[in-house]
């Protein structure tokens, strides 16, 4: 799961996949500002199936929560 | 049908795609609305037409400014496409959302007042650029304003949006190079609920999915590709499990399934929506491994064909590889490779296609879910074009005549009473203003039968019909079962007493009528009548005209050694020697 959410960060982002890491956020990715934020939001959702409530949106601003609110959904 | 890929997919496919060399796309947007997510959906539809396109978003929801008093970088001469998205939440939140509350005086009077506000955009658009606009129309309300009442009023919420937009329909159609994209279809085609993204429209205003922006590029890719000559003209179909169920050379013509009712139907319907477009002007080919006397015998004798043998324009059928009976296709009807959509259920025949045709657009059907075939076909837009006219109505009938003719060539015990049949009628005249696009047309579209294979422009063929020392002709056919138009081109110049044969062509699909004979004993007469004494051919070989290369030579004209001019071959015609009578089989030859 953690491989296909960072291959997805790194599609929407337009960056190489080996780049991403935990850490990885607006602060170290430059083009992860809110237009791509919101992109790779519906992008996760269409990947896995899901839908993120409208506050988890907002919350998830690192690859490390991104993959910890995925875990939350049940996405293993 | 919409098969994009996920936004991830495409993302990836967009990342490492080559578009070194691929001509650009300028796409401006408009909008009232975020949608930023439909940028690589857009990206990704051009890349399928083979264009690399940059997308460019006005500011949100400043549409007046920059339509009105004009930006630059947004919209300017090299825009090819302006996209719209004017949602009726900003143009009136009055009758978007408090409908209720207004008196049919102030339904009247705002409807007024966004009426001349989207003209005046439009207006201001046109003035920056004179590329293709698409406008989004707006959408109509999932939960109209008075209910079920709303339904039955012409002063509800759902009759004002409609008024409003047939409005703007008008304004589009009046506007050159301007459409209306139904927003509705869009909708309706992946379902309000996967349409709408409520939680992106309260937290940034951007109101659709990844699915609905998919929908909408999907639908702006139906507009773009005829505006870039990218729509396609002719639909190949397999037989077997494609056109109807089963084999016909196993199941038997009582056997196969083609029917009004279940499991027949599938087909029946696919072959109507065929039929539809051949109504439309697509050209109808097949393409199928069988025997070719049992597939026509399905065509003659079972009684719920829908398509029928006139409505095919060329078939190949044998136990030879598609790809290169797609190639053959697309030589008898003179078309590209890159024109023509083939549809198989087979995926060995699919690949196949798609490995070594890689500009057919090879479409694999799902054989054992026949029910989709129709919608796959009806839902694919490949074939839209910008406007339908006349001439694409008869285009079907064209390539029919062509099949008459073949018919009647197989009936008739020799040529010349095959020809006298025809009814065949020619007329010659000298270029005019009306005849320009045409000839200018068929001297950049003429591969096969063009000795010199010269390309003009409308600009350049009108120069030399004014010239003194040129002239240029052209030849229209019509016979029994149709008018032809103009068929042949040819251009003469003149110098010291010697008529040289600057261009000769014609189109191919009036070859073998002698035809080419009239042609030339014309051009020479016009030669000879300004007192030439030699007429004098040549022939440029390309990789596509060698059946001419012996056309002067057959003419009656001596072959001369080359000269220091690039042709191929040169032949030169003695015109002090009386000119051949042309054939007695034609209906009438006038030259005018």
């Amino acid at each position: 799961m953690k491989e296909r959410a960072y291959r997805v960060i790194a599609n929407v982002m337009n960056v190489p996949a080996e780049s991403i890491d935990d850490n990885s956020s607006p602060d170290t990715i430059e083009e992860w500002d809110s237009i791509k934020h919101m992109n790779l939001i519906l992008a996760l959702e269409q990947e896995f199936s899901i839908q993120f409530e409208d506050e988890q949106i907002a919350d998830m601003l690192s690859a490390e929560l991104v993959i910890e609110t995925l875990k939350e959904l049940g996405i293993q | 049908m919409n098969m994009t890929p996920t936004y991830s997919e495409i993302q990836e496919t967009l990342n490492s795609a080559d578009f070194e060399g691929l001509p650009s796309l300028n796409i401006s947007v408009l909008r009232t609305v975020m949608l930023e997510s439909i940028e690589p959906y857009v990206r990704y539809q051009a890349l399928q037409m083979g264009h690399n396109a940059s997308v460019q978003f006005g500011e949100y929801d400043n549409i007046f400014q920059e339509a009105v008093g004009g930006r630059l970088d947004l919209l300017n001469p090299k825009t090819d496409v302006v996209l719209v998205f004017m949602g009726l939440e900003s143009l009136s939140w009055e009758l978007s959302r408090n409908f209720a509350s207004m008196t049919p005086q102030a339904v009247g009077d705002e409807v007024n007042r966004i009426q001349e506000y989207m003209e005046t955009v439009l207006a201001g658009i046109r003035r920056q650029t004179s590329g293709m606009i698409i406008w989004h129309g707006l959408e109509t309300p999932l939960y109209p304003a008075l209910g079920i009442v709303d339904s039955q009023v012409e002063t509800g919420q759902l009759a004002t949006i409609s008024k409003l937009n047939a409005h703007l329909r008008a304004a589009l159609a009046s506007t050159p190079n301007s459409f209306f994209l139904n927003m509705d279809f869009c909708r309706a085609d992946v379902g309000s609920r996967n349409f709408y993204d409520l939680r992106y429209w309260h937290i940034g205003r951007a109101p659709y999915t990844l699915e609905g922006v998919s929908a909408i590029a999907f639908e702006q890719a139906k507009f773009i590709r005829p505006l870039k000559g990218k729509n396609k003209k002719c639909l190949v179909l397999d037989c077997d499990n494609t056109i109807w169920g089963g084999i016909i050379g196993e199941d038997g013509l009582n056997g196969i399934k083609l029917a009004k009712t279940h499991p027949g139907s599938s087909f029946f319907e696919f072959q109507q929506e065929v039929v539809n477009l051949y109504n439309r002007g697509i050209i109808i080919a097949l393409c199928s491994k069988n025997n070719e006397a049992d597939v026509w015998e399905v065509f003659e004798k079972h009684p719920d064909m829908v398509l029928k043998k006139e409505h095919i324009a060329t078939a190949q059928i044998n136990w030879q590889d598609k790809a290169a009976n797609l190639r053959q296709i697309a030589l008898d009807l003179n078309i590209g490779l890159d024109s023509l959509v083939f549809m198989d259920d087979s995926d060995f025949e699919v690949n196949l296609v798609r490995e070594q045709l890689p500009e057919v657009e090879a479409v694999h059907m799902p054989k054992k879910t026949p029910v989709l075939y129709r919608d796959i076909l009806a839902g694919g837009g490949w074939f839209d074009t910008l406007t339908f006219s006349v001439e694409d109505r008869n285009r079907g009938a064209m390539y029919r005549a062509e099949a008459g003719r073949k018919e009647l060539k197989a009936q008739a015990t020799d040529m010349a009473s095959y020809y006298q049949s025809l009814e065949m009628v020619i007329q010659t005249e000298r270029a005019n203003e009306f005849s320009i696009p045409r000839i200018s047309q068929q001297t950049q579209k003429t591969n096969q039968f063009n000795l010199t294979t010269r390309r003009y422009s409308e600009a350049d063929i009108a120069d030399l019909a004014a010239s003194d020392t040129s002239e240029v002709l052209f030849l229209s056919l019509k016979d029994k079962f149709g008018d032809s138009g103009i068929v042949g081109t040819c251009i003469l110049h003149f110098k010291d007493n010697e008529a040289i044969f600057d261009s000769f062509l014609l189109s191919c699909r009036v070859l073998g009528r002698n035809v080419e004979n009239v042609f030339i004993t014309q051009a020479l007469q016009v030669a000879k009548d300004r007192g030439c004494t030699r007429a004098i051919g040549e022939y440029f070989a390309t990789p596509k005209n060698a059946q001419v290369d012996s056309f002067y030579a057959l003419q009656g004209f001596e072959e001369l050694s080359a000269d220091g001019s690039g042709a191929d071959k040169r032949f030169a015609y003695d015109l002090g020697q009386s000119l051949p009578e042309p054939p007695d089989f034609f209906e009438s030859i006038t030259f005018i």
